[in-house]
């Protein structure tokens, strides 16, 4: 059976990409460069038309693997191999033809920033209820994990690994949901659960450039590779698109004037936060996200200066389910202080009846060392990932440092409008998390494909892997070097 | 809610099911089909193919996975073997819309309607025409009626059913999710049904 964790094919599996460059180097190789490059600067003299663009890489890149099947330094190699060998090809030529294709046309660029606009207004105010999302499978906390996943989809290039950041995302979804059907005791998860998950995540991520990189994927992953499990998580999010392009008050379930009311308010609150930004105009080619980037850290005074409005709103609504803070920008009371928060929460619970249920979570709290094998391990980590990630989101929610909080519970909140640490910020609340500089790529990665360690191996690989250095071996006479531009 | 788990029926007339994974990629034989299920919400689709996928595993086996996209092989008697790629898509009333997206290519559809429902026999009309008009030309269209066991509550009449599929060119079938009464049939039917590569 599958839908377990490595049925995506070769979209996920670790790719041995510096074996690829080893052989493109081999003296064998040379007809196969000759052709590669010879492509790449005929393509790239042409004009962007995204219909011709994806149908000539589509019919290189098969007439490539044919090639490669018979000829040196191929020839002969298992199926295995081939396949790797086309997966680096596709990686090279689209990581060289990227700056040309990706959102090179205005219409693409245009979505783009609809799209965008219209998420950060949604995720102001949506709710699980307004897409079906039942009770027993709501868990905002950790969706934040799948959130991340999706918001990596721009530090990559090649198809298949901004591909991989889909799956990867759809794939922590489909771990949550599972646990959460076995602990209420339901059916395994299908679409009815999956989907409005996934287009709730998608919305609270937001990711820049969101249409222009499923396009992307569409029309340059190579269509033999996007089949199967891959193409049905990556049709979802196309669906989970076409659904948010769509949202009207009764996709939600509301009063379409209600919806009107929430999207004109959201829409007032973003635009004062961003008063200061001019909107980057989003040539779509070259660095559209180093400019992004960059367009970001300058907006961070700004930021910085309404950080604490924004946030206790902003990670209010995410993290305190039960809270009273409204969304139409009212005043919010003062923050209680953690300790302040957990002994009232834990007065409430000693009278509570249910008592039982609201621990069926955490299976092990009752457990004795002695009770535990070896296969407890995983759910064990999984659930003290959890644990944590929802701690230190209420600590960031509360405004406290999680560090601190044991020592010093009750650090007033408006110290951290002075604090220097956007990225924390930015990451509970705010799409822009995207917007890490390379240097915190790695790190950045360390954290949530914890949470599955095959996913983990993978994604390490993938990202120890920079395409800049492998490319600089071919570089002399590459035609066109995005990265150096 | 949830399906009922009495034993799942085993497959008949010959055709045996295998483990999907055991299968080799590379066998000239093998059939990759996509399947989508299409019919008003509760009329039993994720139950079918849960009780299609799981009725030929290992009732002891603890593995469990989301059952969003599930894919099960079949080996017909011509040693060919089907490889089902099911794909779920959500039933709600606000995702309706989306569901053009998750049959284009299919190679099947089974269409499904609640005998004790005549609301979702008309619906399951609907979906049959949305598949003529937005399908790929050669679908495998099957119409299927589930809760088989609810017969005393029937009232979709086996008749109505059985000449409505017959004029739109569709396999029907009655079959139980619950009972796992024609499930396999159901499968085996649709792999018979789809067009075989032109051999090479
Ligand atoms: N008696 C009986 N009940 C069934 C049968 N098949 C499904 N059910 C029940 O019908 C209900 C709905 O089944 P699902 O499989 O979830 O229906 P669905 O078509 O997937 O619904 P959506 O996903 O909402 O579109 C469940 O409570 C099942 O237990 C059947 O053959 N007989
Ligand atoms: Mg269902």
């Amino acid at each position: 059976m599958e839908g377990g964790g490595d049925s995506f094919g070769s979209s996920t599996a670790p790719l041995a990409w510096h074996d690829f460059l080893e052989r493109m180097r081999q003296p064998s190789a040379a007809e196969f460069v000759k052709s590669i490059k010879s492509f790449i600067v005929t393509f790239s003299n042409r004009a962007p038309d995204p219909e011709k663009d994806s149908a000539a890489v589509q019919e290189f890149l098969e007439n490539m693997e044919g090639a490669f099947r018979a000829h040196t330094p191929w020839a002969g190699s298992s199926e295995e191999e081939l396949e790797s060998a086309g997966e680096g090809l596709e990686k090279y030529v689209m990581t060289k033809l990227f700056n040309r294709v990706f959102a090179s046309v205005p219409e693409d660029v245009k979505s783009d920033e609809e799209l965008f606009e219209k998420m950060s207004l949604l995720q102001q105010f949506i709710r699980p209820e307004n897409l079906d999302i039942k009770p027993e499978y709501q868990n905002e906390t950790s969706w934040l994990l799948a959130q991340k996943e999706l918001q990596k989809i721009n530090m990559y290039k090649a198809p298949r690994d901004k591909l991989a950041c889909v799956l990867n995302c759809c794939k922590v979804i489909n771990n949550l949901l599972l646990n959460a059907s076995v602990v209420s005791n339901e059916n395994p998860p299908g679409a009815d659960e999956f989907l409005p998950v996934l287009i709730y995540v998608t919305i609270k991520a937001n990711p820049p450039q969101l249409h222009s990189n499923l396009l992307y994927i569409q029309r340059y992953r190579r269509q033999t590779r996007l089949v199967s499990e891959a193409q049905y998580f990556f049709t979802n999010i196309l669906s989970a698109e076409s659904f948010i392009w769509n949202i009207d008050g009764e996709s939600l379930s509301m009063n379409e004037l209600d919806f009107q009311r929430k999207m004109d308010s959201a829409r007032e609150r973003l635009l004062g936060l961003s008063a200061d930004s001019e909107n980057q105009d989003n040539q779509a080619n070259l660095d559209a996200q180093d400019r992004k980037s960059e367009n970001l850290k300058a907006n961070r005074n700004s930021d910085a200066r309404l950080s604490m409005k924004d946030h206790v709103q902003g990670s209010g609504q995410d993290m305190r389910r039960d809270s009273d803070v409204t969304v139409d920008g009212k005043p919010v009371e003062r923050v209680q202080s953690i300790s302040d928060i957990e002994k009232k929460g834990a007065a409430e619970l000693l009278n509570d009846d249910e008592l039982n249920k609201k621990f069926q979570e955490y299976p092990f709290l009752f457990a004795r060392a002695g009770d535990l094998t070896i296969a407890d391990v995983e759910s064990l980590l999984n659930s003290y990932k959890q644990l944590v990630l929802r701690y230190v989101a209420l600590a960031q929610g509360m405004g406290v440092s999680p560090e601190t909080t044991l020592a010093q519970s009750s650090q007033p909140p408006s110290d951290l409008v002075g604090s220097e640490e956007p990225e924390n910020v930015n990451d509970n609340e705010k799409s822009e998390g995207i917007s890490k500089t390379s240097d915190d790529v790695i790190s950045e990665n360390d954290r949530p494909e914890a949470l599955d360690i095959k996913t983990s191996e993978k994604m390490t690989q993938k990202t120890a892997v920079d395409p800049n250095d492998d490319l600089e071996a071919l570089k002399d006479e590459a035609p066109c070097q995005p990265e150096n531009a | 809610m949830g399906c009922s788990s009495s034993v799942p029926a085993r497959s008949t007339g010959g055709l045996n099911t295998i483990n999907s994974d055991a299968s080799s990629a590379t066998d000239s034989k093998e059939l990759r089909a996509k399947l989508v299920l299409l019919g008003d919400s509760g009329v039993g689709k994720s139950c079918i193919v849960l009780r299609f996928v799981r009725g030929q595993f290992d009732p002891t086996s603890k593995v469990t996975v989301g059952a969003s996209f599930l894919s099960q092989t079949l080996a017909l008697e011509d040693s060919t073997i089907v490889k089902f790629e099911i794909w779920d898509t959500a039933g709600q009333e606000r995702y309706a819309a989306l569901a053009p997206l998750y049959y284009r290519g299919a190679a099947a559809a089974i269409v499904v309607y609640d005998i004790t429902s005549p609301e979702s026999f008309s619906k399951a009309q609907y979906w049959v025409k949305e598949l003529q008009k937005h399908g790929s030309p050669g679908i495998v269209m099957v119409l299927v009626g589930n809760k088989a066991d609810l017969h005393e509550n029937r009232s979709v009449s086996l008749q109505d059913a059985k000449e409505y599929a017959e004029k739109n060119n569709m396999f029907f079938i009655e079959t139980s999710a619950k009972t796992a009464d024609n499930i396999n049939q159901l499968f085996e039917e649709i792999a018979k049904r789809l067009p075989r590569p032109t051999e090479s």
